[in-house]
């Protein structure tokens, strides 16, 4: 069905200074049953940066989906601004996006999938799919790039998804519970694909989860959305001590880990309606 | 990065071959308790234990056929109802299915569209076979407008669900992709539509069958529910089983064909 595109460029409104993704003042309500408004933010505000990762977490209902779906632009907000910043070049910020299914079509091949988001708007060049080639070989894919999805395992069809998502080249990576439905193993890996993407090319990431160690594992900042309307109960700045680099592994050992999650375990379940219930 | 394997086909080659083996067996037994049959019906109208005027006998039915194929006019009965079926499930179906995707652009019309054909498919189609032979004759013209009428609302429900039934995530990642409606239905809506398509196809060569048969029953001049409607109020046993078999086997052919479009088109599914 036809919808109005809602493309999400610095077009939209100007961006604030340099931030990758601005969100101004963003109000939304649900119109209830009766006939009501719920509202679900009112006003809300934060900003990312360039090739920074945020994490956004909250209780179940917190309105996390709705924001994924305001800031992605399937869903118009009612009032406030949400911008995307400008590429250094001055052209315009792109976002892609990445959910817990990999929604990749059947009917393509590996290599057909990852391009999709090029080939709906303008033609595929050979160059972009040597490109696509080179970035699946990057992530172990290069043998089933002309294999059709059923024959992967969970994990590769994940980073086919992550592939075609980067493809596009977005500025900013909007993920939402991506890797919730993986095994362990494969999920601290694609964390660490994720984690690679500012270190390569300054991509920020957006990622929405209700997953504690996975938002302080990959984070520099974690948002925890709560109330009604939601609004923004604090926002951490993330800081580990590991040797070497950052890895999802490195950072799950990290001394202040556990302070980190008891901190934000602490003020998910400050508002829990039923005394004794597990915030998740 | 963890190392990446290749998963399992669902189904491993000895399961597979065990599957193939039991499939064959069936077969099989199909076949013999068949012959089994046909011996029997045979003996029984050969020692009179049945009326061979009332049943006919398998020998006769050989025999007609025998006489129908060098000097009657069964092979021109038989292109003759081939030609209608497929001639109207092909513009039947097409029809059906064009409009039925093309309308995923317009869901408002949609709603009313779909109820439109959901009242012209609780009308037994074969009930408008009078009013189709006076409007278009007693050729083969009318028999084509049957079997395509007795497809078409078939089609069009099917693949407007089809259509309307697209995962909602997928749609909205063509949408955060900005595609344009044109795209997201010749990349996501049609494609995946095909494998309803298919099975529409299957079904509707039963439809088709049926039309153009109690087509030719009411006025026709050829075809083989003309051979055996005549022969049937001619008590000619023989010739109308005869009829029954060959119409058997072009449903069968028919439905072979869409199978192995399919399996042509829609590898992903037949890969499993």
């Amino acid at each position: 069905m036809p919808m109005p595109s809602s493309t999400l460029t610095s077009a939209r409104g100007a961006a604030a200074s340099s931030a990758r993704l601005s969100v101004a003042q963003l109000t939304h309500s649900f119109e209830a049953e009766e006939g009501g408004a719920v509202p679900i933010f009112a006003g809300l505000d934060f900003s990312v940066g360039s090739g920074e990762i945020v994490s956004i977490v909250g209780r179940s209902g917190a309105g996390k989906s709705t924001l994924f779906n305001l800031i992605s632009g399937l869903l118009p907000p009612q009032s406030g601004r949400i911008a995307v910043g400008q590429r250094a070049d001055g052209s315009p910020g792109r976002i892609a996006y990445m959910l817990q299914k990999d929604l990749l079509l059947p009917w393509r091949s590996v290599l057909e999938n990852a391009v999709l988001g090029i080939e709906l708007f303008r033609k595929v060049t050979a160059q972009d799919l040597e490109r696509a080639r080179q970035m699946l070989a990057r992530y172990g894919l290069g043998a089933v790039a002309d294999a059709y999805p059923h024959a992967l395992s969970g994990g590769m069809r994940q980073r086919v998804a992550l592939t075609r998502t980067l493809l596009v080249e977005p500025t900013l990576v909007l993920l939402d519970e991506p890797f919730s439905a993986l095994d362990y193993e494969t999920r601290l890996a694609l964390e660490d694909d994720v984690m690679a993407l500012r270190q390569s090319n300054g991509t920020s990431v957006v990622l929405v989860t209700h997953d504690i160690e996975e938002a302080i594992a990959m984070s520099d900042r974690v948002i925890i959305l709560g109330g009604r309307p939601a609004r923004i109960e604090q926002a951490l700045d993330i800081k580990l001590t590991v040797e070497g680099a950052r890895t999802a592994i490195s950072a799950r050992e990290a001394p202040e880990f556990r302070t980190w999650h008891a901190q934000i375990w602490g003020a998910l379940r400050g508002h829990t309606t039923q005394p004794g219930g597990l915030a998740a | 990065m963890s190392d990446v394997t290749l998963s399992s086909t669902p189904l491993p080659p000895r399961a597979k071959r065990r599957r193939k083996k039991r499939d064959l067996t069936s077969a099989g037994a199909v076949a013999a308790i068949m012959i089994a049959l046909v011996a029997l019906w045979q003996i029984s109208a050969a020692r009179g234990w049945i009326n061979g005027q009332l049943f006919g006998s398998p020998a006769g039915i050989v025999k007609t056929a025998q006489i129908g194929f060098t000097q009657g006019t069964l092979v021109p009965d038989t292109l003759a109802t081939l030609y209608e079926t497929v001639v109207g499930l092909v513009l039947g179906s097409g029809l059906g299915i064009g409009l039925g995707l093309l309308l995923w652009f317009v869901p408002r019309v949609s709603g009313i569209a779909e109820g439109f054909s959901v009242l012209l498919n609780s009308i037994p189609k074969i009930a408008l076979g009078p009013l189709i032979v006076i409007w278009f004759g007693s050729d083969m013209t009318s028999k084509v407008w049957l079997a395509g009428i007795s497809t078409f609302a078939v089609a069009m429900i099917s693949s407007c669900a089809a259509a309307r039934e697209v995962d909602r995530d997928l749609l909205n990642l063509f949408r955060s992709f900005n595609a344009r409606p044109s795209m997201i239905f010749r990349k996501l809506i049609v494609p995946g539509a095909l494998p309803w398509i298919f099975s529409t196809l299957r079904v509707n060569i039963g439809f088709a069958l049926i039309g153009a048969v109690v087509g030719e029953y009411i006025a026709s001049q050829a075809g083989l529910g003309h051979e055996v409607f005549v022969a049937g109020s001619l008590f000619d046993l023989n010739t109308v089983w005869l009829g029954i078999i060959v119409l058997t086997l072009m449903a069968t052919l028919l439905t072979w064909i869409v199978q192995f479009a399919e399996k042509r088109i829609v590898t992903w599914k037949t890969k499993r």
